[in-house]
């Protein structure tokens, strides 16, 4: 049971409980004055506006019981109506129930299942995901709602849309660095370019999933296709869009698209687009960093194929369209089997056609 | 190579009918020819599964275990395919150093001009077939054709299956083309086969002297005229030799049965 505290430590809960009375009853007006129009969160604010309120919990930490108006009127909630009890269900009465938990982050993990009242099909798709598994694994400080929504201060988390990375990047500190610097962060974050995606455009929103699954690595080009095969987008850009159904039909394409389609569940090496082009950090293929850059390719290939010499990178065509400039071989041999070997064919063809018609022809003739 | 004719002639006219036979191939030939069947045939088997892995090939390999085993076999077939190539090509070249090495199988102009009659024969411009030495073109274009066909699968299927050894001398673009020309070439091959050879040895008539040998009288007075001539000293038109077995059928210039 935690001990409510009043700016005067050691006092008896009484007396604070005869503070927090007295405050509740010479604050009303001034809140009024403000025009919430809301008759609860007045109420309530009439003790909780009070920047020094605060309890100190059983762990020994302090929890600040302070609510500012100005950060509730800025959330999506209050302006909606939604006040402090819809949340905070079990404080119906003042003096409040006793509070139950020895942490703060205790608490929090006993609040936020209070979202799920409204937003029970997101809660429910969170309660899938791998934060909700690491949860059940014991790792408490896996995030719940309020951890990257926010509590009083709930808005809308794309506003700007960049928000929605920096919150993952709150905890996922190294990823969120690679990816400031890739070309998607950095258009980002630096040009608040619509179409680049953030972390949840890739792992989805609530339902969050391990992305270090078999099933997840070989569905992983659709992800990356799912704006990379788009003409139109990539025409904005000067990006070409058959990278992906040029890469289907390279050796790598086939193999896992195979894997897709019959054993998502078996890890397969085969290369999917993040293998060469890195995962957080992609950059331009003419970023001197990237994965790709000529330069770096050898060392990309090497990364599967510990042996190629550095003649090797030719053998990849680099998601273009087979041409004598830069694919000389394949161009000469699409050549010769696309016009000679039909020829040929063709003529063999129609050489034993007619060797039967005048057979049967001659043996029409004999009958007669 | 060419022994003239196996003497089975006796004194039975009458009695017994006697058949005469020509020499075709040597058994080493024969067994050459099986080799190269039975090799191609398992390439095939276990190719196609793989060029059609992205359609009804991983129906077929249904676990990855089963991809792995099918190159196997592939790979153990390949090098029963290499080592007859090596072989058959060792005994071209020692033939050769000895002045022995046939020239039959060499394409010559006289060919060009057998397709030409044989195009207006087939088009009922001239009645007269061409009389055929011991390889007519047809044949020799088989051999070529396949001869080819054999080299590109080997070639390109050697640098599918060592592509690291490969591109430490070649540009690394050889390896998508030697995939392109491996999978093209294969089909190529096969629809030759069917089409081509198939129908000559089978359809237009039963012809089993690769895997016999020999072949009889009537069917080399009739499709290698040249060549019986050659052997007997009798034209392929005229009445048998007196003493010799009945070539049955008279030779046929014009109109061909079935």
């Amino acid at each position: 049971m935690a001990k409510p505290a009043s700016p005067h430590k050691g006092s008896t809960p009484l007396i604070i409980s005869l503070a927090a009375f007295i405050l509740a009853f010479s604050m009303p007006g001034k809140v009024n004055a403000q025009g919430t129009g809301r008759p609860t969160e007045e109420y309530c604010l009439s003790c909780h506006a009070n920047p020094e309120l605060s309890a100190t919990l059983p762990s020994g930490e302090t929890l600040p019981l302070t609510v500012s108006l100005e950060v509730l009127a800025r959330s999506v909630h209050s302006p909606l109506g939604i006040e402090c009890e819809a949340c905070h269900t079990k404080i119906t009465t003042y003096p409040h129930p006793p509070l139950e938990i020895t942490s703060r982050r205790e608490l929090s993990r006993s609040y936020y299942q209070a979202c799920q009242r409204c937003h029970s099909a997101n809660y429910e798709r969170a309660q899938d995901s791998m934060h909700a598994q690491a949860a059940a694994a014991g790792n408490l400080e896996a995030p719940i709602c309020t951890d990257c929504h926010g509590a009083h201060n709930v808005r809308p988390p794309d506003e700007p849309r960049a928000h929605i990375s920096e919150i993952c990047g709150q905890c996922h500190t190294q990823i969120y660095s690679d990816y400031k610097d890739s070309i998607h962060g950095s258009a980002l974050i630096e040009q608040d370019n619509p179409d680049v995606p953030v972390c949840t455009d890739c792992h989805g929103v609530h339902n969050i999933h391990d992305p270090r699954t078999a099933q997840f690595r070989v569905e992983s080009p659709e992800l990356c296709a799912g704006c990379h095969a788009d003409p139109e987008l990539m025409a904005k850009y000067g990006l070409s869009a058959d990278v992906y159904n040029l890469y289907k039909l390279s050796w790598h394409g086939v193999d896992v698209s195979v894997y897709q389609a019959r054993w998502p569940n078996l890890w397969h090496n085969s290369a999917v687009c993040t293998d060469c082009h890195g995962v957080h950090d992609i950059r331009p293929t003419n970023d001197p960093e990237s994965h790709v850059n000529p330069q770096n390719l050898l060392a990309t290939c090497q990364k599967c194929h510990p042996s190629a010499s550095p003649n090797w990178t030719g053998a990849w065509t680099g998601h273009y369209e087979i041409s004598l400039e830069r694919t000389p071989f394949v161009f000469y041999t699409e050549a010769f089997y696309g016009s000679f070997t039909p020829f040929v064919l063709l003529v063999s063809a129609i050489y034993v056609i007619l060797q039967i018609i005048r057979a049967l022809v001659a043996r029409v003739r004999r009958s007669l | 190579m060419d022994q003239a004719q196996r003497p089975q002639g006796r004194s039975y006219q009458g009695v017994v009918r006697t058949e005469r036979t020509f020499a075709r191939f040597t058994l080493g030939q024969r067994w050459e020819h099986l080799a190269v069947m039975v090799t191609f045939t398992v390439l095939l088997l276990t190719g196609l599964p793989q060029k059609y892995f992205a359609s009804w090939g991983h129906d077929i390999l249904a676990t990855p275990q089963s991809i792995l085993l099918v190159r196997r076999i592939h790979h153990i077939a390949a090098i029963g395919l290499i080592l007859e190539v090596i072989y058959h090509l060792g005994r071209a070249l020692y033939l050769l150093a000895r002045r022995r090495l046939s020239g039959d199988i060499f394409p010559n102009w006289q060919d060009v001009r057998d397709a030409w009659q044989m195009a207006r024969y087939l088009l009922y411009l001239t009645h007269k077939k061409p009389a055929y030495s011991k390889y007519n073109f047809e044949q020799k274009f088989t051999y070529w054709f396949l001869f080819f066909a054999i080299g590109v699968m080997i070639f390109s299927g050697l640098i599918l299956w060592f592509p690291y050894w490969w591109t430490h001398l070649l540009p690394g673009g050889i390896i998508p083309a030697a995939q392109l020309a491996h999978s093209s070439e294969a089909i190529a091959a096969v629809l030759f086969i069917l089409i081509w050879h198939i129908y000559h040895v089978h359809l237009e008539r039963v012809n089993l002297s690769i895997f016999t040998g020999h072949l009889n009288e009537a069917d080399m007075r009739r499709y290698h005229g040249l060549e019986y001539q050659r052997l007997t000293g009798v034209a392929a038109g005229e009445e048998a030799a007196p003493g010799l077995g009945s070539a049955g059928e008279p030779p046929l210039q014009g109109e061909e049965s079935l």
